[in-house]
């Protein structure tokens, strides 16, 4: 669809830009909360436990390629938005002392998600309706410990994520 | 009705004030102890004042009374049914009757969102008072008209807070308020907004200002945004005097990234007052400022003496 000139999808891709860094700021916080008070803070002094753990990495390879397309692209980023808003509840065990900052990431996902669908809607693309609450089952852990590296996966996995989305938006902003 | 043996019913126990009010008392003797004897006297009493009805026999053995005030001027008033018995005037039924105006419509609507929880404080005026029990809510929805959502203001308060759970953001939200009492519904104009469009930011932080380059009519500021700005774009205005200045100087298009400012042509050896503000850049025309900083102060050197 041509929509480089569209105003109103430029207006969605500024707005939700920032909503991006927003949810990015949001998520390193939780990043310094697990290194502060886990002292878990660096990806390469747990590749061997990684091995271990199975934890969701949401494709996003839609948003990678030089010529993506809107539609897929966005479809992959609610459905990672979707995953990860579950794998959330993994991190709210986990730092139950943080409940209200995982509350908002969680709030902010779900808002993020739906202001997609409503520009997808807006661009007659097909889209999906996630149910409100996630029905995936949460990933269980041989152990306390894992269970917080599996936290701090999520974590750096879902930051990744985001770079790449607010990527794609900008890619599309830029046309 | 009071004591059983009366029943009062009216027209409407709420009306229009100044509208007419009818009312009918029914009084059915046998099942009032005390009146079997002779004839039953209905009187009408607004309050405490007196007010003629209609009587006539019903159905039944009944006795009935009708009323009609052509315009009840009361914004509340009680009206009572009474009977007389052994010389003295018996209260045997009441109705309460109110009387007022359909809500006015709530005026100047408007919203700030606070970014230190992200509730979205909405106030406005509600005009003329309607004398009448109103229900005041603020209502929102998104802007598909999904599920209506929003607050409800303290009594005799016109503002209220939308948690940030109810809320969207960074998409246009529809916001009205909506007042409801026993005459009718008024609402107010529907605010299409984003929500991120009426945060309300704090003020960034003069960190430090010096004369660079050196020796120079110039100055550099540098500053901080405030805290929950970091991922936002900003637009900022930075102004300063010297105190015998009567106005301000304004420095606009400051762009919003925290960092340095240079401004040139101060006097050499003044001491000047500095103040700078942000709001979101964002196309709404609502975007809010900032309060001004709290004020810094910075003296300039003196001018360096001109060799002979």
């Amino acid at each position: 669809t041509e929509l480089s000139g569209d105003q109103d999808f430029q207006l969605f891709l500024q707005r939700n830009l920032e909503f991006t860094r927003k949810i990015r700021g949001d998520v390193a916080a939780l990043q310094r909360v697990v290194c502060d008070t886990l002292q878990l803070c660096k990806e390469d002094e747990l590749l061997l436990v990684r091995q271990h753990l199975d934890i969701a990495q949401a494709p996003l390879e839609q948003c990678h390629k030089r010529t993506f397309q809107a539609e897929t692209c966005f479809s992959q980023i609610r459905a990672g938005l979707h995953i990860y808003q579950g794998s959330l509840a993994t991190i709210q065990a986990l730092l139950p002392g943080h409940a209200g900052l995982v509350e908002t990431l969680q709030l902010d996902m779900a808002n993020l998600s739906s202001n997609i669908q409503q520009q997808m809607e807006d661009l007659d693309l097909a889209t999906v309706t996630y149910p409100t609450e996630n029905q995936d089952p949460l990933p269980t852990f041989s152990s306390h410990f894992h269970h917080q590296v599996g936290g701090f996966f999520i974590l750096a996995n879902f930051q990744r994520f985001l770079e790449t989305a607010y990527r794609a938006l900008r890619h599309l902003a830029s046309l | 009705g009071t004591l059983g043996c009366a029943s009062v019913t009216v027209g409407s126990p709420i009306v229009p004030l100044g509208s007419a009010v009818t009312a009918s008392c029914t009084v059915q003797r046998e099942l009032c102890r005390g009146l079997e004897q002779g004839k039953v006297r209905i009187r009408w009493m607004l309050d405490n004042k007196l007010v003629a009805g209609s009587q006539r026999q019903g159905p039944g053995g009944t006795e009935v009374s009708n009323l009609t005030l052509p315009r009840f001027n009361h914004t509340q008033a009680r009206l009572w049914c009474c009977v007389e018995w052994n010389g003295t005037k018996q209260r045997v039924g009441m109705a309460e009757i109110r009387a007022g105006y359909p809500p006015a419509k709530p005026l100047n609507l408007s919203c700030v969102l606070n970014l230190s929880d992200y509730g979205l404080t909405c106030q406005w005026e509600q005009g003329t008072d309607s004398h009448l029990p109103t229900s005041v809510v603020l209502k929102c929805t998104g802007s598909r008209a999904q599920e209506v959502t929003g607050c409800t203001p303290r009594e005799g308060h016109s503002h209220c807070t939308v948690p940030r759970r109810l809320l969207q953001l960074y998409r246009q939200m529809e916001i009205w308020v909506s007042a409801t009492n026993a005459l009718g519904t008024a609402e107010s104009e529907h605010l299409c907004i984003d929500p991120m469009d009426v945060a309300k930011l704090d003020p960034p932080t003069l960190q430090s200002i010096q004369s660079i380059p050196f020796q120079t009519d110039c100055i550099t500021l540098a500053w901080d945004l405030a805290w929950g700005t970091e991922h936002m774009e900003l637009q900022c205005e930075l102004r300063y005097r010297a105190p015998e200045d009567s106005a301000w100087a304004l420095v606009t298009g400051i762009s919003g990234r925290a960092g340095t400012a240079q401004r040139c042509g101060f006097l050499f050896g003044t001491q000047y007052h500095f103040q700078m503000r942000c709001r979101r850049n964002s196309a709404s025309a609502l975007a809010h400022w900032s309060e001004w900083s709290p004020c810094r102060s910075y003296t300039t050197h003196e001018k360096a003496p001109t060799g002979k």
